[in-house]
Order: structure tokens, then C-alpha cells, then sequence
């Protein structure tokens, strides 16, 4: 296998017929970045459809071309078509990079396409670099429990295959290139063979609570937090505050508070206007998953790496903090 | 009867493993181990699956010579027979050797109508080793399983978590299932099984007696990833610390500074 033999990066726009999913034009704005560098083209995938408003907002994203694919077997999202139409597009035009949002479905199939085609497999990259000498993109992501930094690359295998989280790159659309192609592809996979059905979907309960994304304070309790008891304090200075509360992933471990408030790089990315974290120790994994104009850090081990991430630090006892914390703001209310 | 995998990993204690300044790797000697939290909670499900419709329930692993600790604590909790899969050759190995691996030595051991696997490991932290390992077994895959509801004509209905919802869905056996914890907290084992387990046989797969093994597909020469470099994360400057020796003066002053931002 010749490296140079392969060209051009890909990015899969995830998208329900309606609309694409973020995370596929957050992939395009990145990858421009980087195809600039290596001197690839830049072509996004679509499976079935899009409406032309959609495609324009891809074509924003500064991409080269679409690579349009039509057929049977795709439906409804399913491994089985979805990897194969991957493969056999990879096999036809040798791209250098694929590229897919780590999404539930995207994290299931692209693994798969890859051991298809035999080649390496990356998930979750922070920050995508490039080395010229080997030609390599370099992925590079926090490992072992956000301690260190690794840079993983595929070395000699073709294509490098990357899943990166939703909201790990900002969309941030360049605007559309003078020239984009347009690939049209028939690939048919046999809808029978499809081994995965769904029967039925139920919609989440839509709790306000849980919808944290976009709150414009987040109230963020960690693995300092002494049991589920005292929890209830960090509820009410999030109220009083406007805000929600979140957790990380030990809390989730640990069975306090639900997944859907687990803030970090594999739960929810949040963008806020005031973030109060309350015992949590700063691991990459976690504050990867934070915007916020006003980053407020509590707990008692004064080099934690939380205060590097925080505009405000306070060395103490999280629980006496926070009680401190609802007493001044509720003198506040009454002034 | 179901006839059914359990692919378990033994970890090192990711909060204790550290990085040598000087060399950059990673110091793993003297670090505790565990058996991988998830892989406990895909055991629950396979347990729970065999009281319900029966089966046999065959654990793997691969690893050093101690991950055979692993093996036992899940035999103690659920399992009927256990494969242990090592040897050098199978050192430094990504998800596309690893799952070659442990596919191909599974194979002397049956044909499997469910595979169950952990989400992630809390080392490695992919997530991809399973999709990939059910792509080689030829297997549908039910990946964040929130319940099982039924198992009969060759097929399984689950529901599923997805990001908006729950899905139940239909899957052909074979099938790989990864589970979300919810309905699957891993559970004690028994003193009796506990003692079992302690001496239970345990099959040893080596790159000498796996049939078929293709040696450039294992290890390092079979990974598609390598990891070049690995570096301590670089930290923005420390915020302002607010440290005036009470928590009361303390909060008032973290409460001046909000207000002079219009943050409050």
C-alpha cells in the first residue's frame, strides 16, 4: 500500500432527511482548517437526501465537494448499509482521512467500516494536527483518565478513520468555495440482509432540568461530594441562581445524578454564562466539555487542576462554601 | 440454549497510574487493578439473560498472566467457563488486533448467539472494541442497551438509549449487546461461588495453540494505531484564588467579583 496512493478527507453528514445533525458542519469547518494544510480535498458524504437549504449550510462549511449517495438500505440509520456504503466508496476513491460524528450511530458503525477496510480506527481526538514529514494526521486526545495526553496517528494503513464527539469543534463556517463537485454514487445494499430493526421509538420526558447544554448557569458538583445527602444544597444555590445542576463522571458512577448531566467530553458539552464547579478536580475529559464566560472553581485541595480552568478559585470545605455561597446571594435579594 | 460471550478487560487504576517526567511513559508498576466497571455491568446482563431464557455463559479476556484475577471474580459472579488469552505477542495491541485476537481464539471455544461487551474500558476509553468486534464475530450489535425484553426464533427485542429517547429494536442473533448501567449494577457473588471460582479451571490461549491465528494480524504488527507521543496536558494559568483565611470573607469577595462582571 502506497500512502500517497490515497487523497482528499471526508466528513459523514449525519442528518435525518430534514436536517444535518451540528456535529457533521463542526467536522467540515475543522477539516478545512487542516485540508488547507495537506492539500486535500475536502468532500462530505451524504446518504440519501438533504434538502438544498441543508446542503447549502454544508457548502458554507467551506467543503470541495459532496459525495451524493442514493440507494436502498437506507432508510432508517442501520450499521449494516451505512458500513458498507462506506466501504465500498473508500475502495472506489481512496480518501486519505474519514472523518464521523461521534454520535450513537456513528460511534457504532464507523468502527465497523473500518475493520472492513482493514485500517486503523481513532475516537473521541480533541485537537487534529498534521506532520508533513510522514503525512500522518496526528489525533491527539486526553488518555488514562485525562492525566495525560496522547497523539495517536495511523501510521501505514489507509483510510485513518476518526470519531470525534459533538461539539468538540466550534462550526464556524469559512463560506463556500468558488468550485464544489458533486459525485453522485448508487450503492444498493439489500434492505432484507439489514439485522437491526427498530420497532418503535419513545421520545425522553422533556424535563427542563435535564437540559443543560445551554443554561446560562451550571452548577457542577464532582467526586468531592460526600454522599447523595448532600446534594440538595448545590439544587438550591442552583436555583437561586438560575441555573442547573450537573455532575461528573463519578457521580453518574456512583449512581447520585442521571447521565444526561454528566458535563465533559462524553456527556454533555455545556456553554453558559456563569459555571460553578464544586469539588471536581479539573481532568481534561471534563473541562473539554466546558464554555463558560465566568468559570467559578471550589475544593479543597488548593493544586487541584480545576483552579488552571477557573477565573475565580476558592480553596475550601465545598459543602461550608456553597451554604456560604446561598446565604449571601439570598441577603442579596432582600437588599 | 443460548450460548453466550462475555469479553471482560483487567485495568490498571487510572487515579493511581502516573507519568515518568523524565521518560514520558507510563508507570504502571505497582498500580492496582480491577476488572473493567462496565465489563461488570455486561456480565450482569449475560447472568440475568441465562436465568431467564438459560444458556452457558464463557468468559474472555485478554492480558497478562493476572488478568486470570479478572477471569475468577467473574466466574464468582456468573460465569460457566473462562478463557484467558496471552502471551507477548499480543502486547501493544489496538482495537483492530484485539479484536482479531479475540475473535480467533473464541472460535475453539463455540459459535456464540450473544456477545456481550462493556461500553468503554476506563483506560484505553475507545468505545470502538466493541462494534469492531462485532463486525468480525458477524454479529448485529444492540450497543447502550437499556433492557432486554425478549429472546426466541433467533432474534432479541431491546430497548436501547439513544440520545433523544429510547428505541426498541429488533436484532438478529448472532448479536453483540453493550448495556447502559441502569438495569444491570453488577452484583456480589455468593460464598460458594466465590470459593468455586477461586479453583476453577481456566483455558489458556497462547499464539502457539489458537488455530488459524495469523501472527501479523495480532500485537503491534497487527494494529492499525500507534501512539508516537504522549504528553501532560498543558494547563491554562491558574485563575485568581481567593484566599482571605475565612470561607465567609472569602464568599463575600467571590460575590463582589461576580457582581462586578454582571455575572450575578
Amino acid at each position: 500500500m502506497q500512502k500517497s496512493d490515497y487523497k482528499n478527507m471526508w466528513v459523514y453528514i449525519e442528518h435525518d432527511g430534514v436536517t444535518a445533525a451540528p456535529v457533521g458542519l463542526e467536522l467540515c469547518c475543522e477539516l478545512r482548517k487542516l485540508c488547507d494544510r495537506t492539500g486535500d480535498k475536502l468532500f462530505a458524504v451524504i446518504i440519501n437526501p438533504l434538502p438544498e437549504a441543508e446542503e447549502k449550510k454544508i457548502i458554507d462549511c467551506g467543503i470541495d465537494g459532496i459525495i451524493a449517495v442514493r440507494g436502498t438500505g437506507y432508510d432508517f440509520l442501520n450499521t449494516d448499509a451505512y458500513a458498507n456504503a462506506f466501504t465500498v466508496l473508500s475502495r472506489k476513491y481512496n480518501p486519505s482521512a474519514i472523518f464521523v460524528g461521534g454520535t450513537i450511530f456513528g460511534r457504532d458503525f464507523a468502527p465497523r467500516f473500518a475493520v472492513q477496510l482493514d485500517t486503523g480506527c481513532t475516537s473521541d481526538a480533541m485537537e487534529l494536527d498534521w506532520d508533513p514529514e510522514t503525512g500522518d494526521i496526528q489525533f491527539i486526545e486526553p488518555a488514562v483518565g485525562g492525566k495525560i495526553m496522547a497523539v495517536i496517528t495511523v501510521p501505514e494503513l489507509r483510510p485513518q478513520v476518526g470519531t470525534i464527539r459533538p461539539g468538540t469543534f466550534k462550526y464556524a463556517p469559512p463560506g463556500p468555495r468558488p468550485v464544489v463537485e458533486r459525485l453522485e454514487e448508487e450503492i444498493n445494499f439489500d434492505p432484507a440482509a439489514i439485522r437491526v430493526r427498530p420497532l418503535n421509538f419513545i421520545p425522553d420526558d422533556a424535563d427542563p432540568e435535564m437540559d443543560i447544554a445551554n443554561a446560562d448557569c451550571v452548577v457542577c458538583v464532582g467526586n468531592g461530594l460526600k454522599d447523595s445527602e448532600h446534594l440538595e444544597r448545590y439544587r438550591t444555590l442552583a436555583r437561586l441562581l438560575g441555573g442547573k445542576i450537573g455532575c461528573t463522571r463519578p457521580l453518574y458512577d456512583r449512581g447520585i445524578l442521571p447521565y444526561k448531566l454528566q458535563i465533559g467530553q462524553s456527556g454533555v458539552m455545556v456553554k453558559t454564562k456563569l459555571y460553578f464547579s464544586f469539588g471536581v478536580s479539573g481532568a481534561v475529559n471534563h473541562t473539554a466539555g466546558v464554555d463558560a464566560d465566568v468559570f467559578v472553581a471550589v475544593d479543597k485541595n488548593p493544586d487541584a487542576q480545576i483552579f488552571n480552568y477557573c477565573d475565580y478559585g476558592i480553596v475550601g470545605d465545598m459543602d461550608e462554601v456553597c451554604d456560604e455561597l446561598i446565604a449571601q446571594l439570598r441577603a442579596r435579594e432582600k437588599d | 440454549m443460548l450460548n453466550i460471550l462475555v469479553c471482560v478487560k483487567q485495568i490498571p487504576d487510572v487515579d493511581l497510574v502516573k507519568m515518568d517526567p523524565e521518560t514520558g511513559n507510563l508507570v504502571r508498576t505497582g498500580v492496582p487493578t480491577l476488572t473493567n466497571p462496565l465489563d461488570l455491568n455486561a456480565l450482569e446482563a449475560a447472568v440475568q439473560v441465562k436465568e431467564r431464557f438459560g444458556g452457558k455463559i464463557t468468559l474472555i479476556t485478554m492480558g497478562p498472566p493476572m488478568a486470570e484475577e479478572t477471569l475468577r471474580e467473574c466466574l464468582a459472579v456468573g460465569g460457566d467457563e473462562a478463557v484467558l488469552i496471552t502471551g507477548r505477542p499480543f502486547g501493544g495491541a489496538d482495537t483492530l488486533s484485539t479484536s482479531y485476537t479475540i475473535v480467533k481464539a473464541s472460535e475453539s471455544f463455540g459459535c456464540f448467539d450473544l456477545i456481550f461487551a462493556g461500553k468503554e474500558t476506563l483506560d484505553g476509553a475507545t468505545g470502538q472494541m466493541a462494534s469492531q468486534l462485532a463486525e468480525r464475530f458477524d454479529a448485529s450489535q444492540i450497543s447502550c442497551c437499556f433492557s432486554i425484553e425478549d429472546i426466541s426464533d433467533g432474534k432479541v427485542r431491546a430497548t436501547r438509549s439513544l440520545e433523544t429517547g429510547k428505541e426498541v429494536v429488533e436484532a438478529t442473533l448472532p448479536c453483540l449487546i453493550t448495556v447502559e448501567k441502569d438495569n444491570f449494577y453488577g452484583r456480589l457473588p455468593n460464598l460458594r461461588a466465590y470459593l468455586d471460582a477461586k479453583t476453577a479451571d481456566i483455558a489458556v490461549c497462547t499464539e502457539t495453540n489458537i488455530p488459524g491465528l495469523d501472527l501479523e494480524k495480532i500485537g503491534v504488527p497487527g494494529s492499525g494505531t500507534i501512539v508516537p507521543k504522549i504528553y501532560p496536558p498543558e494547563l491554562p494559568e491558574p485563575g485568581q484564588i481567593i484566599r482571605t483565611g475565612s470561607v465567609k470573607t472569602d464568599v463575600t469577595r467571590l460575590v463582589e467579583l461576580l457582581a462586578e462582571k454582571d455575572a450575578i
